[in-house]
C-alpha cells in the first residue's frame, strides 16, 4: 500500500460518543473509506440515535452486523463499542488480518488487556489507543519542556479530568459490567497515558486510590462517580489523578484535563481543552472552545501508520508501530486496574513484576 | 478578669510577644495595629524586631510573664510546648502559632492544662482567617454546592528550605508539618472529621533531612463521605507561591486559585525580595483579622472560629501523615489517636 492508496476503515459500534467524531472526522479525509456498524445500538437503553440513523444522519455507509463489516475486507477498524467487548472485537480484528484502533480503555481487565496485544502482535496487525490528548499541541510543548530539562528533574505530578456525568448520552458508562467500572475506569488513562509519555514508559510500582458515590447520588446510579488516585512510579516521583464526574450538570462545557508538572527547575501546568472564549447568554454561560482537533491529529497518525505498514505480516511488527500502542494501553490500565482494587480494599496496591 | 479590648477607660491589653523570628513581622503590627502595648522576649532578633514595630524589649521570660496579659508564641515549634506551659501556669491567655506543638502528645498537653487552668489557648491556624477560605467554607455550611464529594487543596511555591532549619525535620516537621498542615486543617474545617490518611512524598526524607525540592500528596477520607486531596510543594527557585482548592459537592463546585484571584496584577521592573509570608494589598491582612478576633475572645467575647482541640486535631492528622509515610500504609484516625494519647 502506498502513501496515496485509499484505505478503508471500518467503524466498529457507536456505543462510545467518541465515535461520532472519529466518523465525521475519516468522511472528511481525503483517501479514506468509512463503512460502520453498531448492532448493539439497538437494545441500548439510550435516548440519542444509534445504529443505521445515526450513520446516516452523519453521512457515512452502513451495515447491519460485524460479519457485512468484515466482509468489506477494511485495512483498519476503529473499535468503539462498550470498554468490556473491545476483546473479542479486537481480537476478531487480529484474526481479519486487520489494524486496529481501539478506545481507551483497552479492557476492563489486564487479563483481556494482554490477550488483545498478544492477539495483536500474533497477527502483526497494529494495535493504537485512543489517547487524543498526548497529540495535543500543550502537551507536546510540555514533552518539548521536558526534553529540553527545562522542568530539572521531575518529582511530582498532579492531574484532573473532570467531566460531567457522561451517562445522558449513552447509559454504559455507569454500567459495572460493560464499563468495568465509574470516573475511575472513565479518567484515570488519560492522566496515566500522558504521564507514561513523559516518563517514557515507566511502569507504576504502586497505587493508593479512594472512591466514593456521592456526585450524582440522585441518578441510581451503581458506580463510584468520584475518585482521586495516587500513582508512584520507579525513582519515587509521585502522580495524583482527580478522575471525578464532579462537573455539574449545569456547566457550560463536558469538563477538562489539567496536567502540571513540577521538578527542580520549576512547574508547568498544560490545559488541553481550556483555549475558549467565553460569555453569558440568554440561557446562561457560555463556552466556545477553538482548540485543535485532537480526534483529527490522533487519525491521522493512525491512518499513516496503517499506510506506510500495509498488509500486516503475521509473527512480525508492524512496519510503523503508532503510539500510543498496545503496551501503554497495557501500562495505563493496569494503574486503572489497581486503582479500582485500592478503593475496594482500602489499602496501596502494587502492580505485580511481570 | 481581664478588660475589654481597647476602649478609653480600659486600654488595651499588655501583649508578650516570644519569639523575633519571620512570623513575628505580621503578630507584632498586628497587635500594634489593635493599640496594644506589646513586649517581646526572644533569644536572638529582639531588638531589631522592637526597633521596627515599637516595641520593648525584655531580657527573661519571667519578666515578660509578669507584666503581660496575653502571650503570643511564635518561636520554632519545638518549643511551643514548653513556652505555652509556663504561660498557661502563669495564668496568660496564649496565641500560639502553628503547628500547636510537634507532637500530639504535647499539644494536648497543652490544650488539657489551659483548660484545667482555665485559660484560653488558640493555635494560629491563619488560613481560616483568609477571605477566600472563610468565603468557601461559608458556602458549604450554607449548602450552596450541596454534600461535599471530592476536594483538592494545594499550597507552594519557591522553596523556603534551601539551608535553613526547614530542611531539619526533627526541628520543622518537613513540608507537611510546616506548610501542608494549613490545607490539613482546612480539608477538616470544609470536609469534615477525617477518618483514614495516606500520604506519599517525593523525594523521600532521609537521615533527618528534608528535600530543598519536595512534594507532598495526602488522601484524606471523611467521616461524612467525602474523599479529598491536600498537596504541598517548596518548588524552584523563583516559583511564585500560590494556594488554592476545588471543592465539588452534590449540587455544585466551588473553585478558588490566588493566581488567578487576586484583583490586581502587577508588572515591575524591580522585584521586590523574597516575600516569605504572602500578603494581599487589597484588603486587611488575615493576621489581623485573626488576632482581632483572638484578642476579643480574651476579653469575654465569642469563640474564636479555631480551637485549642483543632490545633491538636491539625498536628495529629500531619503526624498521621508522617506515619503514613514512614509505614508505606493508610492510617485509621481513631487507631492513631488512641496509640497517641497511650503514648502521652
Amino acid at each position: 500500500m502506498n502513501t496515496t492508496s485509499t484505505v478503508k476503515v471500518a467503524i466498529v459500534s457507536f456505543a462510545h460518543s467518541h465515535a461520532l467524531s472519529y466518523a465525521y472526522t475519516l468522511a472528511a479525509m481525503p483517501g479514506v473509506e468509512v463503512l460502520a456498524a453498531d448492532p448493539d445500538g439497538a437494545s441500548a437503553p439510550d435516548l440519542s440515535p444509534r445504529g443505521a440513523e445515526l450513520a446516516a444522519r452523519i453521512g457515512i455507509d452502513y451495515v447491519d452486523d460485524y460479519d457485512a463489516l468484515f466482509a468489506w475486507q477494511p485495512d483498519a477498524v476503529i473499535v468503539a463499542s462498550e470498554n468490556s467487548r473491545h476483546r473479542e472485537l479486537v481480537e476478531r480484528a487480529a484474526t481479519a488480518g486487520v489494524h486496529v484502533l481501539c478506545e481507551k480503555p483497552l479492557a476492563t481487565t489486564v487479563a483481556d488487556g494482554r490477550a488483545m496485544v498478544d492477539a495483536c502482535a500474533r497477527a502483526g496487525v497494529i494495535l493504537m489507543l485512543a489517547y487524543p490528548v498526548r497529540f495535543s499541541p500543550s502537551f507536546r510543548a510540555l514533552q518539548g519542556l521536558v526534553a529540553d530539562d527545562r522542568l530539572g528533574d521531575l518529582f511530582a505530578i498532579n492531574g484532573t479530568n473532570n467531566g460531567k456525568l457522561p451517562i445522558d448520552s449513552r447509559r454504559w458508562f455507569a454500567d459495572a459490567e460493560l464499563a468495568g467500572g465509574g470516573a475511575i475506569v472513565d479518567h484515570v488513562v488519560h492522566c496515566a497515558d500522558l504521564i507514561d509519555a513523559i516518563t517514557g514508559g515507566s511502569r507504576a510500582d504502586s497505587v493508593y486510590a479512594v472512591s466514593n458515590r456521592i456526585l450524582h447520588a440522585d441518578k441510581d446510579i451503581d458506580v463510584e462517580t468520584g475518585g482521586l488516585v495516587t500513582v508512584t512510579y520507579p525513582g519515587g516521583l509521585i502522580a495524583t489523578i482527580d478522575c471525578s464526574w464532579s462537573q455539574p450538570d449545569a456547566a457550560a462545557t463536558w469538563g477538562g484535563l489539567s496536567l502540571q508538572v513540577t521538578g527542580t527547575g520549576g512547574s508547568a501546568l498544560i490545559e488541553p481543552f481550556a483555549e475558549h472564549v467565553a460569555g453569558t447568554g440568554s440561557d446562561g454561560p457560555i463556552h466556545l472552545g477553538y482548540g485543535t482537533n485532537l480526534d483529527e491529529l490522533l487519525l491521522t497518525e493512525f491512518i499513516a501508520a496503517v499506510r506506510q505498514s500495509g498488509s500486516p505480516r503475521p509473527g512480525s511488527s508492524p512496519r510503523v508501530v503508532p503510539q500510543p500502542d498496545g503496551s501503554v494501553g497495557l501500562r495505563t490500565l493496569e494503574i486503572m486496574d489497581a486503582a479500582r482494587r485500592s478503593a475496594a480494599e482500602g489499602r496501596p496496591v502494587t502492580i505485580a513484576a511481570g | 478578669m481581664y478588660a475589654a479590648a481597647g476602649t478609653a477607660n480600659d486600654p488595651f491589653p499588655v501583649v508578650g510577644l516570644i519569639g523575633a523570628g519571620a512570623i513575628s513581622r505580621v503578630h507584632a503590627p498586628a497587635w500594634k495595629a489593635l493599640g496594644a502595648r506589646v513586649l517581646v522576649y526572644s533569644e536572638r532578633g529582639a531588638a531589631e524586631l522592637a526597633a521596627r514595630y515599637d516595641l520593648e524589649v525584655v531580657t527573661t521570660l519571667d519578666a515578660l510573664l509578669r507584666e503581660v496579659d496575653f502571650v503570643d508564641i511564635v518561636t520554632p515549634t519545638t518549643t511551643h510546648r514548653d513556652f505555652a506551659l509556663a504561660a498557661i501556669t502563669a495564668r496568660k491567655h496564649v496565641v500560639c502559632e502553628k503547628p500547636l506543638a510537634m507532637t500530639p502528645a504535647d499539644s494536648g498537653e497543652i490544650a488539657a492544662a489551659a483548660a484545667k487552668a482555665g485559660v484560653q489557648v488558640y493555635p494560629a491556624h491563619v488560613v481560616r482567617f483568609t477571605a477566600p477560605y472563610a468565603t468557601a467554607h461559608q458556602a458549604v455550611a450554607d449548602g450552596r454546592i450541596g454534600e461535599v464529594a471530592v476536594a483538592r487543596f494545594h499550597r507552594g511555591g519557591s522553596s523556603p528550605a534551601i539551608g535553613t532549619w526547614f530542611q531539619d525535620d526533627a526541628a520543622s516537621g518537613g513540608i507537611i508539618m510546616d506548610l501542608m498542615i494549613h490545607d490539613l486543617d482546612q480539608a477538616r474545617w470544609i470536609c469534615g472529621d477525617v477518618e483514614t490518611v495516606y500520604a506519599v512524598q517525593n523525594p523521600p526524607t532521609v537521615d533527618n533531612v528534608v528535600p530543598s525540592f519536595v512534594s507532598a500528596h495526602v488522601t484524606l477520607t471523611h467521616a461524612g463521605g467525602a474523599i479529598s486531596h491536600v498537596r504541598a510543594t517548596w518548588g524552584a527557585v523563583g516559583t511564585p507561591f500560590t494556594t488554592g482548592f476545588s471543592i465539588a459537592g452534590s449540587v455544585g463546585v466551588l473553585n478558588y486559585s490566588s493566581s488567578a484571584n487576586s484583583g490586581l496584577t502587577l508588572d515591575l521592573q524591580q522585584v521586590s525580595p523574597d516575600l516569605v509570608i504572602p500578603a494581599s494589598p487589597l484588603r486587611e491582612s488575615p493576621y489581623l483579622t485573626e488576632i482581632r478576633e483572638f484578642a476579643a475572645a480574651f476579653a469575654g467575647g465569642a469563640e474564636p472560629r479555631v480551637s485549642a482541640a483543632d490545633g491538636v486535631t491539625a498536628v495529629e492528622l500531619a503526624q498521621a501523615a508522617r506515619m503514613s509515610l514512614a509505614t508505606a500504609s493508610v492510617i485509621v484516625m481513631s487507631e492513631f489517636a488512641a496509640s497517641t494519647e497511650a503514648a502521652a
